[in-house]
C-alpha cells in the first residue's frame, strides 16, 4: 500500500512545551480513513500541525525524525508549498475562514487565489468542491451568514478546492451543535466513500465509528496503538483509563461480560452492529 | 410557595430583525435539575441569560424568587442565579487560581474572611484545592473549566446555570463537571445546564426543555423527551445511542428499555437470566 | 459604539443601489482626496460650505445623508462650539474688532481672525470626513480590495485593511459577552476609581487573550490555505471605468480649472476676502 504520510521515528518539542511527540512511527496509506483519539493534551492537534509543516515552520520548536507528505520532506518545504498536498481542518468554524471573502463562492477560493492560480481555473474548482460539501445554491452568501455546520462545510470545501492528496481535520465537529455534527460527518462518509485520504482527530468516537478503517490511540505524546478501528475501539478498559470514552454498545457489551458474564464473543463498535449482535443473543 | 423562577410569555428581540425568544413560559421549582437541549440559535442561551437578568425581556415577566427581573438590580439577581460562560477565556483575567475565585465574592462586598472562606469551600466543591496558586492559563481545559464553575459557587447562588459544560471537553473533563453537577444536586441546589451531549443530559438530567425557533417545544422528564421520536426529530436531535439501540430492538419485538448504559446493563442481564450486576449505583 | 455599528457596519448601505455606488471605486476614491486637498488650499468659510453642500447633495443621492449628517453632528458640532468662541478671543493673529463681550465684569474682546478661523476648521474637516465617508459607504468591499490590488499595494497590506473592517463586528460581539461573563460575577458598573480600574482589566485582559489565541488560529488558518505563497495573488474582483466614471472625472477637471483661475484671480479666499494670512507672514 502506498503511504501518503509517513511519520519517521518523529519526536517533537514546542519551544515552550517539551516532548509533545515522542517516538511517533506510523503511515497513512492513500486512501484511507485514520480516526486519532485520546484526552486532550495527548498531541492529537500537534499531529495535525506536523502534516503541513506548520510544525516547525511556523511554531518554532526542536524535531527528530521526519514528516513525509506527498514524497515532500515537511522541514525542506514550506506550508505554502504543502497546502496543494495537505488540506488542514480546524475545530472552530469561524476563525478559521479567511475573513476577508464576501461571499462563499469567494472564501472557497481564497487558497487558490492565494497561490495565484488564474481566475477561470479557481472558477472551476470552487464550484466542484461546493457541489461536493452540499452548499450549492449558497454561493453569493456571505460567510458569516451561515450555520455553524455550513460553515464547517464550507471550510471543508476552501481545502477540497485545492485538491490535496490528504485532508488532516483537527475536531471538526467538536463546537458545532448536533445539525452541524450530523452534515459534516455526512459529507466525511461520502469523502470516506470516495477514497478521499482523511486523518479524522475526534472526540465523536460513535460517529467515527462508521468512517475509521484504522484508528491510532494517542497518549502522552505516545502511539498507544494503531490498528483496525473494531479492535482499537473493543479495548473498553484501557480507553476507559486513559480517559477516551468508547461507543456506548461498546462500553454496554464490555460491561456485561465483565460484570453479569455474559459474553458476546465479539464487541460491537456502531449501532447497526450492536442491534444485529443483540437481536440474535436476546431473542434466543 | 411559589416557584423558584417564573418566566410568563416571554419575548425577546436582539434587533428588529433578530426576534430570539417568541413565548417562552417556564416555571422551575427549588432544586431541579434541568437540561436545556435545541439547535444553535434556538434561543438556549437566550433563555438563560434571562433567568440572571444579564437580558430584560422585551415583552412578558421573569421572576425570580418572586422577584421581577426588569426591576431587580442586577446585583442582587446575580448572587441568586450563578451563570457559567461556556468559554473561560471570556472571564479568566487574574494570574492565580484564587483570585479568579474570590472575584465574585469581594464584588458582593463580603469581608476578606468571609472571602477567603468562600474560596476554599469553592475550590474544595470542584477539587481545585491543590491549585490555589497556579495560574489560570496553566491549567488543562477541564480544569479551567472547573474554575470557572467554582468562581460562580464561590458566591453562593441558589441557582446555577451552565452553559455547555462539556463543550470542548474530553471523557475524562465531562465525567468531572457530571460528578460535580450530580454532587450539587444532591445538595439541593436547583441546577440547568445547556448541552449538546444527549449522553449527559441521559445520565444527569431529571427534567430536559427542548428548544428551536425561540420556543420550548418539548418540556418534561427526560426520559419521556429522549424517546419522543417524533419530537427529537423536529428539533433534529439524535437520541443517546443506547436508546436508539433499544429502540431498534423493540421494533424487532425484543422489550428492553434503557437511557443509559447503566440502566441497559440491568434490562439485558435481565432479558439473558443472568444474575443481577454486582454494581451498586 | 452605537454610532460605529450604525454608520459604519450597516451591510445593507454598502449594496444600495444608487448613481453614486454604480461609480467605479477610483473617481470617488480620487473625489475624496481632491476636495479634501481643495478645502485645505483655500480659506474661504464660504467657499468650504459650497463643498460640503456638493458633497452632502452626493450624499443625498446616495441615500446616505442621514448617516453622514450623524457624524458630522458627533465631531464637527463640538469643534464650532468649542473653537469658535476660544479663537474669537485668543487667536495670536486677532486684529479686527467686532464687539466686545461682557461677561461676569470681564470684558472679552472678539476678533473677526480668530471667528473666521474658528469657522473654517470645523469645515474643512467636515468635508474630508463627509467625503471619506461618501466613498466608503457606496463602495462595496470588494471594490475596495480591488482598488487597492490595481494601486499594486503589498498583500498584506490590502489584507490588514479588509480584515479591520469585517472583524469590528465580531470584536463588539466579543465584548458584549465579555461584559455579560464579568456582569454575571458581581462587575460593578458604578464603583471608586481603584475597584474601576480592576472592572477594567476584568474586560480588557480577558478580551486581550481570546483575542490572540483567535488571531494565532486565523494566522496557522492562512498558512495553511498558502498565504505566504511567494506568487502574485490572483484579485477575485473586478473594477471598470464607464462613461459615468469618465463624466465625474471631467466634472472633476472643468472644477479645478474655475478654482485655479478663481485662486489667481483674488487668491486663497475668493468669496469672503479674508487676508490675515498675509499678516501671519
Amino acid at each position: 500500500m502506498e503511504a501518503v504520510v509517513s511519520f519517521e521515528e518523529f519526536s517533537y518539542s514546542y519551544p515552550t512545551r517539551e516532548d509533545v511527540l515522542v517516538d511517533i512511527d506510523f503511515q497513512v496509506h492513500r486512501g484511507e480513513v485514520l480516526g486519532v483519539i485520546g484526552p486532550n493534551g495527548a498531541g492529537k492537534s500537534t499531529l495535525c500541525r506536523c502534516l503541513n509543516g506548520l510544525i516547525p515552520h511556523f511554531y518554532g520548536g526542536r524535531i527528530r525524525g521526519k514528516v513525509i507528505v506527498a514524497g515532500l520532506d515537511t522541514q525542506e518545504h514550506s506550508t505554502a508549498e504543502l497546502s496543494m498536498k495537505v488540506g488542514l481542518l480546524f475545530q472552530d468554524p469561524i476563525e478559521q475562514l479567511s475573513g476577508v471573502a464576501l461571499t462563499v463562492e469567494e472564501e472557497v477560493g481564497f487558497g487558490l487565489s492565494m497561490l495565484g492560480y488564474p481566475k477561470e481555473v479557481i472558477g472551476e474548482r470552487v464550484a466542484e468542491a461546493i457541489e461536493r460539501v452540499g452548499l450549492k445554491g449558497l454561493e453569493g452568501r456571505s460567510p458569516y451568514e451561515l450555520s455553524g455546520g455550513q460553515q464547517q462545510r464550507l471550510a471543508l470545501a476552501t481545502v477540497l478546492a485545492m485538491r490535496p492528496e490528504v485532508i488532516a481535520l483537527d475536531e471538526p465537529t467538536a463546537l458545532l451543535d448536533p445539525i452541524g455534527k450530523y452534515e459534516v460527518f455526512g459529507v466525511l462518509r461520502e469523502l470516506a466513500s470516495e477514497g478521499s485520504t482523511l486523518m479524522v482527530v475526534e472526540h465523536e468516537i460513535e460517529e467515527l465509528a462508521y468512517i475509521a478503517d484504522r484508528i491510532l490511540l494517542l497518549h502522552g505524546g505516545r502511539i498507544l496503538s494503531i490498528d483496525e478501528s473494531k479492535r482499537v475501539l473493543s479495548e473498553v478498559s484501557r480507553l476507559k483509563e486513559i480517559g477516551v470514552d468508547p461507543p456506548s454498545v461498546t462500553e454496554l457489551t464490555y460491561l456485561l461480560e465483565r460484570e453479569v458474564g455474559v459474553a458476546l464473543g465479539e464487541y460491537p463498535t456502531t449501532l447497526p452492529e450492536a442491534v444485529r449482535l443483540y437481536g440474535e443473543v436476546l431473542r434466543s | 410557595m411559589r416557584p423558584l423562577i417564573e418566566a410568563e410569555e416571554v419575548w425577546f428581540s436582539y434587533s428588529e430583525e433578530v426576534t430570539a425568544l417568541r413565548g417562552v413560559s417556564l416555571e422551575v421549582e427549588r432544586g431541579e435539575m434541568i437540561a436545556i437541549i435545541g439547535q444553535n440559535g434556538g434561543g438556549k442561551t437566550t433563555l438563560a441569560k434571562h433567568l440572571n437578568g444579564l437580558l430584560k425581556p422585551t415583552r412578558g415577566v421573569v421572576r425570580v424568587r418572586g422577584l421581577d427581573t426588569k426591576e431587580t438590580p442586577l446585583e442582587e439577581l446575580t448572587s441568586i442565579v450563578g451563570y457559567v460562560f461556556q468559554n473561560p477565556a471570556h472571564q479568566i483575567f487574574t494570574s492565580r487560581v484564587y483570585d479568579e475565585v474570590a472575584y465574585g465574592p469581594t464584588n458582593q462586598g463580603l469581608s476578606k474572611e468571609e472571602v477567603d472562606a468562600r474560596v476554599e469551600k469553592a475550590l474544595a466543591m470542584v477539587g481545585l484545592e491543590a491549585y490555589r496558586d497556579v495560574h489560570p492559563y496553566d491549567l488543562d481545559y477541564g480544569r479551567m473549566k472547573l474554575l470557572t464553575i467554582a468562581s460562580i459557587l464561590s458566591m453562593e447562588p441558589e441557582v446555577l446555570l451552565l452553559d455547555e459544560p462539556t463543550s470542548g471537553q474530553d471523557h475524562r473533563g465531562i465525567r468531572a463537571v457530571a460528578e460535580l453537577i450530580s454532587r450539587l444536586g444532591r445538595e439541593g441546589k436547583t441546577i440547568l445546564f445547556i448541552t449538546h451531549s444527549m449522553r449527559f443530559v441521559a445520565e444527569l438530567a431529571e427534567r430536559t426543555l427542548v428548544m428551536a425557533e425561540g420556543l420550548i417545544i418539548g418540556d418534561g422528564p427526560t426520559r419521556e423527551i429522549l424517546t419522543d421520536l417524533e419530537l427529537l426529530r423536529r428539533a433534529a436531535i439524535k437520541p443517546p445511542q443506547i436508546a436508539e439501540l433499544c429502540l431498534r430492538l423493540r421494533r424487532r419485538g425484543i422489550d428492553v428499555d434503557a437511557l443509559t448504559i447503566g440502566e441497559a446493563v440491568d434490562a439485558f442481564s435481565r432479558r439473558l437470566g443472568a444474575d443481577a450486576p454486582r454494581r451498586a449505583s | 459604539m452605537g454610532v460605529v455599528r450604525r454608520v459604519l457596519l450597516d451591510k445593507r448601505v454598502l449594496t444600495g443601489d444608487s448613481i453614486i455606488h454604480r461609480l467605479d471605486p477610483r473617481p470617488k476614491f480620487f473625489f475624496f482626496l481632491w476636495i479634501s486637498v481643495l478645502a485645505y488650499v483655500f480659506y474661504d468659510y464660504v467657499l468650504t460650505a459650497l463643498f460640503l453642500l456638493v458633497i452632502l447633495a452626493l450624499a443625498a443621492a446616495a441615500g446616505i445623508l442621514r448617516r453622514i449628517l450623524l457624524v458630522l453632528a458627533v465631531i464637527v458640532l463640538p469643534g464650532f462650539a468649542f473653537a469658535i468662541p476660544i479663537l474669537s478671543v485668543l487667536f495670536p493673529w486677532n486684529e479686527t474688532l467686532m464687539f466686545k463681550l461682557h461677561i461676569l465684569g470681564f470684558e472679552l474682546p472678539l476678533y473677526y481672525e480668530g471667528f473666521t478661523w474658528g469657522l473654517s476648521w470645523p469645515l474643512k474637516i467636515a468635508v474630508c470626513v463627509s467625503s471619506a465617508l461618501l466613498f466608503y459607504l457606496t463602495t462595496e468591499p470588494g471594490e475596495l480590495i480591488a482598488l487597492l490590488f490595481k494601486l499594486r499595494l503589498p498583500y498584506k497590506f490590502i489584507y490588514m485593511v479588509t480584515i479591520t473592517l469585517q472583524l469590528i463586528p465580531l470584536l463588539l460581539d466579543e465584548i458584549q459577552t465579555i461584559y455579560q461573563a464579568q456582569l454575571s460575577r458581581g462587575l460593578r458598573t458604578k464603583a471608586n476609581p481603584v475597584k474601576r480600574i480592576w472592572n477594567f482589566l476584568a474586560l480588557v485582559i480577558p478580551l486581550t487573550l481570546s483575542s490572540l489565541m483567535k488571531v494565532q488560529t486565523r494566522a496557522i488558518a492562512l498558512e495553511s490555505r498558502g498565504f505566504s505563497a511567494p506568487v502574485r495573488k490572483t484579485c477575485l474582483y473586478d473594477i471598470r471605468l464607464r462613461a459615468g466614471d469618465h463624466l465625474f472625472f471631467s466634472a472633476m477637471i472643468a472644477v479645478t480649472l474655475l478654482l485655479a483661475y478663481l485662486y489667481l484671480l483674488y487668491g486663497f479666499s475668493p468669496i469672503v476676502h479674508l487676508k490675515f494670512y498675509y499678516v501671519a507672514g
